[in-house]
């Protein structure tokens, strides 16, 4: 009986967080590449509820299956979503599991924030080798602090109506 | 039951996040710019230190373009483009800052003590 619930939660958890993934990205934004970041979401209660395998298997299917209905598959943006899913999930577990004082709002912004760094990196690094990091690293850190906070107070509220339905419980 | 407290939407380490990514954004190092890189039309043409005042004449694609070099500031005087965006951008100083005509294909750049690899 376990294992179904678990098995249920694991595929709306990825079918939501693949939809808002392809919904989000045909939104025009004022800064190029900046998103609400909404699939991190279910990324953080998928972390929360089912742990880090299932976390990072949310993350892959999204960033593939989202790129292969966007048709950019293994394009450079696909290797960005990608990367920065991975390692923010990653981090997110760290902060999870080590009992800092952190609550939904602060795991969320430091996945947002490692999600942005980790693509601000390659860009800087590997694709376009010429833009001076510190030069453009304000107004995405900045615009991740904003989206971060926001998917945070979503979480929570979307975490305090399923936390009495659902008995397992990494915490 | 379950460690209840640990889900109150608001704790100590998530006010210090905040603050700590405030504090990273206002007080980033921007560096001071070292040398300023004058390219037309994607090729380098000249490369000048910051620290000389100086004025050049770039020939651009469209018209010769004077570049002002003062004070450790960089700006284009004036450039027979139609629009002056370049113009209006003013000065610029700090390192991985630029300015870009685009009508006439001069690309002025800002670079730190190391080049890196489109300079080389």
């Amino acid at each position: 009986m376990q294992s179904l619930n678990k098995i249920a939660y694991l595929s709306v958890f990825t079918a939501v967080s693949i939809s808002l993934f392809v919904v989000e990205s045909l939104f025009p934004t004022p800064i190029p590449g900046v998103r609400l970041g909404l699939a991190n979401i279910f990324i953080l209660l998928a972390l929360i509820f089912l742990g880090l395998k299932e976390a990072i298997f949310i993350g892959l299917l999204k960033s593939i299956v989202g790129s292969l209905i966007l048709a950019r598959l293994f394009t450079p943006s696909f290797i960005f979503s990608i990367s920065g899913t991975l390692v923010s999930t990653f981090i997110m577990w760290i902060i999870i599991k080590s009992h800092l004082p952190f609550s939904l709002l602060g795991i969320s912004i430091v996945g947002a924030e490692t999600h942005v760094i980790t693509q601000l990196f390659l860009a800087v690094f590997i694709f376009l080798p010429g833009v001076s990091f510190f030069y453009i690293a304000p107004i995405y850190i900045l615009s991740s602090l904003i989206t971060g906070s926001l998917v945070g107070a979503l979480t929570y509220l979307i975490f305090s109506k399923i936390k009495g339905r659902y008995n397992f419980c990494l915490f | 039951m379950r460690q209840e407290s640990r889900f109150r939407p608001l704790k100590i380490g998530d006010i210090l996040i905040i603050i700590f990514f405030l504090f990273f954004i206002f007080f980033l190092p921007k560096k001071q710019g070292e040398k300023v890189i004058i390219s037309v039309d994607k090729t380098i043409n000249f490369v000048y230190p910051l620290n000389q005042n100086k004025e050049i004449i770039v020939n651009g694609k469209i018209g010769p373009a004077k570049v002002e070099i003062r004070d450790g500031k960089v700006r284009i005087l004036n450039s027979p483009c139609p629009l002056k965006i370049c113009e209006n951008k003013g000065w610029i100083s700090k390192k991985g800052d630029f300015i870009i005509c685009v009508p006439n294909r001069v690309i002025i750049k800002i670079e730190g003590r190391k080049y890196d690899a489109i300079t080389e």
